[in-house]
């Protein structure tokens, strides 16, 4: 009897949880686009999220009036490990002003996949630094397009703050990113060099250092970190389409996964334009014999030491070069990105950072607001710059942000400005890393052959609804 | 008072519905719930939808899901019979009476107890080259040619990570073989030498059958920590160059996070049956073997 008492119990289980896993999640929110598994989600699905997000933020709002007297607590989810300390004291000085709101901040280094852990599980953060395609199209952010900060925001940024599908804004940067080539200056000048254009010159500034200072490596890959690969495909050969069709395009295109604009596998695209050149370099030796197994510590500290020429970079880099090598700010150049080809011109990505967004299933997004607003006040965004060493989004802050302010302007009107990326989640900057190791490792036989590979991850990512 | 008996005599029964229980929540629900979720399209965030076994058809159609699995095989295959014979060579030698044995089992065990993750980084900053620790002896001694980039090519990174991975459990599975030995009659050897035995036919005849038991976890144990490895491959290179050393593990963990629930389910599904058939048909074959025994 009890044999089958027991027998019946597991096979309850087996049942039950077969039945769930197969079944609907009676947590997912009813109106949730059925197909927006795919990150291609038409713009039919994506409305209907963002209208759904709308009727969201405005029923929690209006639950919370009665009981916006009481204590709440905000949770705030960031992904930036350099700002932690910062935001806390934001937060002191905020609570101190509003001892009815408590913010409890939460850093994750993997922040963009623990997000994903936390829409599922419920436990959905007010505020987060985190902010993808996927979760806008499924309608898991506030629609902040009526917010007054607008007005003081940088007509460029507000624009990449701008869901292409929606016209909406889902998300508000505070602050200015750049990534283009890190110099040294001391170097350059030694060695009569120039900062170069096009290919041609920039291959020929990394001969000339690799031929009269061989202890010196030319150009600094920090492979391992395979993100930092990623961001030659997405800066350098994205580059091409970007200044091609203009950011606004560039980006419609990248959503819409618009093969016919992007043709990544088209002779002389910019991916098969990146990888020839690449493996030239490697070729002649002009890239760190380690470039598969440094870090991006490593290229770092290669830089600050004097052991390497230049590195391509952001400007996030900038704090942690000039507290390796406080010495070294007046040696440290900022150059666009050369041009891939004699038809192409010089690219420098210039980019929101520093985003925030609302999360639709906020039960204060009154609160969230308000604490948003604090942050966006002008002395806050003028700290938080100087802190970042980044120039504020915010056309009212006048921040002195680092030495390389004035070369970071020149590099902007030297260069086609260009934005990031927008990936599909199955495919990764990370991904696409990992495909530039394997170029560099010998896998491909020629430029052509990768950039027919990295097409066909680059579609099997958008088709992901695996 | 017959009901009490009645508990009395099913109380061993009763006595096992907790660890029934745990197994249950811990295991079969998982198990299930996820064999569930590998016939849907679930990307872990919207609904899903039941797609019957697309997901387990695409695993067979997939390039990186391919290199994985002969990865993770090879990975085994490596690990796992080395693992046991250095375990078993390092149990047998200090099994014997020496001065300082415990020291030395104490030095071999060590690295089992650091955990996998900071073993991988401990040996790449060991192994890195032209910063590591042996590519700056190598330069001190004016050997700067001899700094290979062990990591950096495919086929080598999968032999230093197989190495690494020994080196880290030999000393788990030599202490498993020395309880092993230590269980074993010393009379049967004297018996032995008295009817004129020699060291190798006592190793022969009377102490591998009798360790039996030991072998037989270790190479489950192994079988089942070589296939199923993570940690330290993370950690050493990241499953690089490429996906030249990505585990099946890995790629289960970076599938779920692109979206693809319901086939990261699937191939963890996969995986599960990866192990369960090396280590059924080992328990099969020695089932046979202790019987003859």
């Amino acid at each position: 009897m009890v044999h089958k008492k027991l027998s019946l119990l597991l096979c309850s289980m087996l049942i039950v949880g077969g039945l769930a896993g197969c079944g609907k999640n009676n947590n997912e929110r009813a109106d949730a686009p059925s197909d927006s598994g795919s990150a291609s989600t038409s713009s039919t699905n994506s409305n209907a999220a963002s209208d759904s997000s709308s009727n969201d933020s405005s029923s929690s709002s209006n639950e919370d009036s009665p009981a916006s007297q009481e204590k709440v607590t905000l949770k705030f989810f960031t992904g930036k490990v350099e700002t932690v300390d910062l935001i806390n004291s934001f937060i002191q000085q905020f609570e101190a002003e509003n001892p009815n709101i408590h913010v409890e901040q939460e850093y994750q280094k993997d922040a963009s996949s623990v997000i994903k852990v936390k829409f599922a599980s419920g436990d959905v953060p007010d505020i987060t630094t985190v902010v993808a395609q996927d979760y806008i199209d499924q309608g898991k952010y506030l629609d902040l397009s009526n917010e007054s900060f607008w007005s003081r925001i940088l007509p460029a940024i507000k624009d990449l703050c701008t869901d292409i599908k929606t016209g909406k804004q889902f998300k508000v940067a505070t602050n200015v990113t750049m990534a283009g080539i890190f110099y040294n200056k001391k170097i350059f000048s030694e060695l009569g060099l120039k900062e170069a254009s096009t290919w041609t010159e920039f291959q020929g500034n990394l001969q000339t250092i690799h031929d009269k200072k061989p202890d010196v490596v030319p150009m600094f890959l920090a492979g391992k970190d395979s993100w930092t690969l990623g961001h030659l495909i997405e800066f350098m050969a994205h580059g091409v389409v970007k200044q091609q069709l203009g950011v606004t395009e560039a980006r419609k295109a990248f959503i819409n996964n618009d093969s016919g604009k992007l043709k990544f596998d088209a002779p002389g695209s910019g991916i098969d334009l990146l990888a020839g050149h690449l493996l030239d370099l490697k070729k002649a030796g002009l890239i760190n014999k380690d470039a598969l197994t440094a870090t991006y510590d490593n290229q770092k500290e290669a830089f600050t030491s004097g052991k390497s020429a230049l590195f391509t970079q952001g400007m996030w880099v900038l704090g942690d070069l000039l507290k390796l090598n406080p010495d070294m700010a007046g040696d440290i150049g900022f150059s666009p990105f050369p041009a891939l080809a004699d038809n192409l011109k010089p690219v420098t990505l210039s980019a929101e950072d520093s985003v925030y967004a609302i999360t639709s299933e906020s039960k204060h997004p009154e609160e969230a607001k308000k604490f948003l607003d604090f942050l966006f006040k002008p002395e806050n965004l003028k700290a938080y710059s100087e802190f970042l060493k980044q120039p504020s989004a915010f056309t009212d802050v006048n921040a002195d942000w680092g030495p390389l302010k004035d070369q970071a302007s020149a590099a902007l009107a030297a260069g086609v400005n260009i934005a990031f990326t927008d990936s599909p989640a199955g495919f990764s900057g990370d991904d696409a890393g990992r495909m530039m190791q394997e170029l560099l490792a010998g896998k491909y036989k020629t430029s052509q052959d990768f950039a027919k590979a990295y097409t066909e991850a680059w579609n099997k990512g958008w088709g992901t609804t695996k | 008072m017959q009901t009490f008996r009645k508990l009395s005599a099913n109380l061993h029964l009763y006595m096992a519905v907790p660890a029934i229980l745990l197994f249950g929540v811990f295991f079969i629900y998982p198990l299930t719930r996820g064999i569930g979720i590998s016939l849907t399209d679930s990307n872990g965030i919207t609904a899903p939808h039941f797609i019957g076994i697309r997901n387990f058809i695409d695993f067979f159609h997939d390039d990186r899901a391919r290199t994985d699995v002969r990865n993770t095989i090879l990975f085994a295959l490596g690990s796992a019979p080395l693992l046991n014979m250095f375990g078993l060579l390092y149990a047998l030698l200090l099994d014997r009476k020496m001065a300082g044995k415990g020291i030395v089992r104490t030095i071999v065990y060590l690295p089992a107890v650091i955990s996998p993750l900071i073993m991988g980084y401990i040996w790449y900053f060991i192994l890195q080259p032209e910063r590591g620790y042996i590519s700056h002896v190598l330069q001190q001694v004016g050997l700067e040619s001899w700094d290979v980039n062990w990591l950096g090519v495919s086929s080598s990174a999968l032999v230093v990570l197989i190495l690494v991975n020994v080196w880290q459990y030999v000393g788990m599975t030599m202490i498993i073989f020395l309880a092993g030995l230590q269980s074993i009659p010393a009379e049967l050897y004297e018996a032995a030498r008295i009817d004129g035995a020699g060291d190798r036919s006592s190793l022969w005849h009377i102490t591998l059958p009798l360790l039996y038991p030991a072998i037989k976890i270790n190479v489950v144990t192994n079988i089942i920590g070589s296939l199923s490895v993570f940690d330290i491959i993370v950690s050493l290179t990241d499953g690089g160059p490429g996906y030249a050393t990505e585990s099946l593990s890995i790629y289960i963990l970076r599938m779920l996070y692109g979206n693809s629930t319901g086939y990261s389910t699937a191939v963890a599904l996969i995986m599960f049956i990866i192990i369960i058939i090396p280590v059924f048909v080992f328990l099969k074959l020695t089932r046979k073997r202790e019987y003859e025994l």
